[in-house]
């Protein structure tokens, strides 16, 4: 990583001119746009490890004045017996949903780049999964789950794929995956519309020269598409991560992460803590911890890959 | 591309697409059936005495208000955001600097947490500040701060992908930053920008925890709220509140299909090219 | 929640056109928080109140269930809290021993309406905080054995002897489970979630055990017992993830012979179940043993920050007379000794009255959710497997000695 010097480009101005004009109009709009979210994102962040350090109860929200206990409350959330397991349901849960609607999204966004007849008209109704609001994707999913008489197991069994209803959702092996396929089905619009308008990106000439060069369409894909598509790829993924890590309505909707916690993750676990034992302080650990873990790898992803970045 | 090739990827299109849809189709027929064909085992895939009480679901609960609140918030989020933003992910895009790139991974890193684990802190600060007092105003503020980093991000994919030499000669030309930033970049990007905007205003438009939890006042609440108030843990109106969800869902599903051809013919005759 | 209190008065009155233009100067106004929807008994009833006391005016806002303590803690730090509220009976003492509540026993021994010695010693016992009596019960319900007294004929069965015990209990589901016919012997809720500790618990105080004692014999037979029920598939795997409404539903749709639920389901019931259902008392583990029944429904409680404590208790006065309505109107039992006239479902109702006097209070512990969430782990290890039942119980009772202590 490049030593921390201001370039010449963003040193800042310093008259009010320089505000509106030269360089420093670009620290000012950073700087709004951050101040709000200083404000009304890292505020509750703060208060959230505020509180993970001290013995919180429900009813002393308002007030500061609680006791501090160190590093206890981390202690027994890390201490805890179901911690391993809903961590590694939380890794899972955010692998398997970002890569599968990336490759689902990915794909359906080459297919309807075809242009064939109707196209566009189709692709848009694959947005419906982005308008509906959580809650209702939820109870539709928990009856086409569900297990004697849900609509997936009647049309696996008439299609002879299997022989027994299935237990999606309280079956411990399964639940997790019942949960990660509601969420891929919420997730694949957002991938589709932005590699979509990624791709309609792509000049077209680009495509005709490499095909005139002798490229193959796989060639082309890696050779064009691919690194061209890198922001947006990028923009999918990382947003696609905090969505992930954001979904909660489907666990409250689908499984309450159970049975037995088999289908738990950090953050609704965290909620579990907080918002029906109402062990405050416990919630406030797993909040910092999600945010630790992802800022540690986020970090390390972002360092690996910065040599080769072409913004 | 010949005629056939293409009703094949046409058919083949159409049938993703009703695969994808399935779930939505099972909100319509849900509406549609009685409390125990819902339960039913084999399911029916077409109610048996299909009962359309839209009418009746959208005068009972009063959905009109819903909706109006639904879209004031989404629509003063998606403004809020679009002005915080749009300038946030210009600068962000011309300015190569590993401070930029700090500051957009904190952006992101600020979003982990679901609104879930975010409502309780918001509402204790808002309510010190006394912005209770504006109930949709204090959700239209914290959902702004959610759907910031999102905008952010996209439009400044977008403005990535306008040729910096068109702001240069415009610069050159003599204009201001201002004037450059509003005539020439905001213009070019503004497919970015639109599209994105929807996606803000389609969330935002779905949002539930804040408005939950800050909008006490039935009059003042958006459909979402409405909707979870009559689908309780002891709810046995399936097909009302599937009714509830349809009648709230399909003008935007409607709008937006539209809206979406605009934006991709947009996209692919634009002015990028 | 920002309006202050005559504004939304005014604002609700002209919306609502109830009010008389002059009367609305001189009002006190109670704030009254509910889990009901428009129509039920606390809309019905502040409407009935306010008619009868032209001076006071209840505004009523629903509150779901699941969000009540969380959403009350957040109007209490807000300095917003209503003057009365519904609060589900295991979490009274949450409340009261937080300071939170008013203490109306001084006000129960002057009133002519209640006598606390008429109130029944489980539902007594959840307003009951150290010395103070801390709210009224509204009502209470308890959990019973639904039957599909078509099924047992078919079964060759006999619909007026229902199962008694856990043997016989086992023996029917087995009769009546035809997994052909996607009909399982009995449905009943394992949700890790309150409801299933409403569920569990009386089978383990029938087996000698209690929510600070679950470590036992006979709480590791009631699980193994509940354990051998789904192994069996005499209740679906998804006993696990679905409440007792849920639950309650596939025995409505003739997918389950026997349900255990309460009072709450009967208007459904009535409407969806087609064939010939009745009640029995939960079944006990042999002959002769101790009954236990879980005590539900919730309580109206005044809180400390009330300006109107006065007006406020009148209101409870006025609920707790409507005790002998509940049955009728509002589907819950008498929390009281008081006289149901011409009970509606008379037989099933009976059942209920009768298992009444088993009912236990859930607690009273303020740290209840956690005891309770422990509970619902030793239930839900046990029952997937990943524990005997005696490790999961004994897990349980290291962390509800800890909490308890």
């Amino acid at each position: 990583m490049p030593a921390l010097s201001l370039p010449r480009s963003f040193r800042p101005g310093l008259t009010l001119g320089g505000l509106i004009d030269g360089r420093g109009f670009d620290t000012l709009l950073v700087m709004t746009a951050l101040g709000y979210l200083a404000v009304f994102s890292a505020w509750p962040l703060v208060y959230n490890l505020i509180m993970s350090l001290q013995e919180v109860d429900l009813f002393s929200l308002a007030s500061f004045d609680r006791p501090f206990v160190g590093l206890g409350n981390y202690r027994d959330v890390l201490g805890a017996p179901e911690m391993p397991q809903i961590f590694r349901n939380t890794a899972v849960f955010v692998a398997a949903s970002v890569s599968l609607q990336l490759a689902i999204g990915f794909a359906l966004a080459l297919f309807f780049e075809l242009r064939f007849p109707g196209a566009s008209f189709l692709r848009g109704l694959f947005l419906a999964g982005w308008i509906m609001p959580p809650l209702v994707v939820g109870a539709i999913w928990s009856w086409i789950l569900a297990g004697d008489f849900g609509v997936l197991n009647y049309a696996l069994k008439s299609l002879g794929i299997i022989d027994e209803n299935i237990f999606w959702l309280s079956d411990p092996a399964r639940s997790l995956w019942s949960v990660i396929i509601a969420n891929i089905w919420l997730g694949v619009p957002f991938n589709l519309i932005l590699l979509s308008v990624g791709l309609a990106g792509i000049p077209e000439d680009l495509y005709e020269a490499a095909e005139m060069d002798g490229a193959t369409r796989v060639q082309r894909f890696f050779t064009i598409t691919l690194p061209l598509m890198r922001a947006q790829l990028g923009a999918v993924i990382s947003l696609g991560t905090i969505f992930t890590l954001q979904q909660f309505d489907l666990f409250a909707g689908l499984t309450q992460g159970g049975p037995s916690n088999s289908s738990n993750v950090m953050q609704y676990w965290s909620w579990q803590l907080s918002f029906q034992e109402y062990q405050i302080g416990l919630g406030s650990v797993i909040s910092v911890l999600m945010i630790g873990v992802v800022v540690g790898l986020a970090a390390i992803y972002v360092r690996s890959t910065r040599h080769e970045q072409v913004y | 591309m010949d005629r056939l090739k293409g009703n094949a990827l046409m058919l083949a299109g159409a049938l993703l697409a009703a695969i994808y849809l399935f779930p939505l189709y099972w909100m319509y027929v849900t509406a549609l059936k009685s409390g125990t064909e819902i339960m039913a085992y084999p399911p029916s895939f077409w109610p048996a005495d299909p009962t359309p009480i839209f009418g009746e679901v959208w005068g009972r609960l009063q959905m009109a208000s819903y909706l109006k609140n639904s879209v004031l918030i989404a629509g003063g989020t998606t403004a809020l955001v679009v002005l915080f933003g749009t300038g946030c992910a210009y600068a962000m895009s011309r300015v190569k600097s590993v401070w930029i790139d700090i500051a957009l991974f904190a952006v992101l890193m600020m979003q982990v947490l679901p609104s879930s684990l975010m409502v309780t802190p918001i509402f204790v600060f808002f309510n010190q500040i006394g912005l209770m007092d504006w109930p949709r105003g204090a959700v239209i503020l914290a959902q702004a701060a959610k759907m910031l980093p999102l905008y952010i991000v996209l439009v400044r994919a977008a403005f990535l992908q306008v040729p910096a030499e068109l702001e240069e000669a415009a610069l050159v030309d003599g204009n201001s930053r201002v004037g450059a930033f509003l005539s020439i970049m905001v213009p070019l990007a503004r497919n970015g920008i639109l599209v994105t905007g929807v996606l803000v205003f389609l969330q935002s438009f779905g949002e539930y925890v804040y408005a939950r939890s800050m909008i006490g006042a039935r009059e003042l609440q958006p459909a979402t709220v409405g909707l979870q108030s009559f689908m309780g843990p002891n709810s046995s109106d399936w097909s009302g509140v599937m009714s509830y969800a349809a009648i709230y869902v399909t003008p935007v599903l409607a709008i937006f299909v539209l809206l979406q051809r605009r934006i991709v013919s947009g996209l692919t005759s634009g002015a990028l090219k | 929640m920002g309006l202050n209190k005559t504004a939304k008065a005014a604002l609700l009155a002209t919306s609502a056109g109830l009010l008389p233009l002059a009367a609305a100067a001189e009002q006190t106004v109670l704030d009254l928080w509910t889990i009901d929807d428009p129509g039920e008994y606390h809309y019905v009833l502040a409407k009935e109140f306010e008619e009868a006391n032209p001076g006071i005016k209840i505004n009523v806002r629903t509150v779901q269930f699941g969000d009540m303590i969380n959403d009350l803690a957040r109007a209490i730090a807000a300095g917003d809290a209503p003057d009365v509220t519904y609060v589900d009976n295991p979490e009274v003492a949450l409340l009261a021993a937080r300071g939170l509540l008013l203490d109306i026993a001084p006000m129960i021994e002057d009133s002519d309406i209640v006598n606390r010695d008429d109130i029944f010693p489980g539902p007594l016992s959840s307003v009951t905080w150290k010395d103070g009596i801390y709210g009224l019960p509204r009502g209470a319900n308890t959990i019973a054995l639904y039957y599909n007294a078509d099924m047992f004929r078919a079964a060759g069965l006999d619909p007026d002897a229902p199962p008694a015990t856990w043997a016989e209990l086992k023996a029917a589901a087995e009769a009546l489970s035809d997994p052909d016919d996607n009909v399982y012997g009995l449905a009943f809720s394992a949700i890790a979630t309150e409801e299933g500790t409403f569920q569990f618990l009386p089978w383990l105080q029938m087996a000698g055990g209690d929510y600070d004692h679950v470590d036992t014999e006979g709480g590791a037979e009631a699980l193994a017992f509940w354990k051998s029920l789904l192994d069996a598939k005499l209740a679906s795997p998804d006993t696990l993830i679905r409440s007792q409404w849920d639950s309650t539903a596939t025995f409505n749709a003739g997918n389950a012979a026997m349900a255990i639920s309460g009072p709450w389901e009967l208007p459904r019931m009535a409407k969806e179940a087609t064939f010939d259902y009745r009640a029995a008392m939960l079944p006990v583990p042999e002959a002769g043993a101790t009954r236990a029944s879980a005590l539900g429904e919730g309580d109206n409680v005044i809180l400390a920050s009330t300006n109107h404590p006065a007006e406020a208790f009148r209101f409870l006065e006025f609920l707790y007379a409507q005790m002998p309505r509940v049955w009728n109107e509002f589907g819950y039992l008498p929390a009281a000794e008081v006289a149901v006239e011409n009970p509606e479902n008379e037989a099933i109702y009976r059942v209920f009255e009768e298992s009444m006097k088993y009912a236990r209070n859930r607690g009273p512990s303020p740290e209840w959710p956690q005891v309770s969430k422990a509970i619902q782990g030793a239930m839900q290890s046990a029952l997937t497997g990943q524990a005997t039942p005696e490790e999961a119980l004994a897990t349980a009772q290291g962390k509800i000695d800890r909490v308890l202590d």
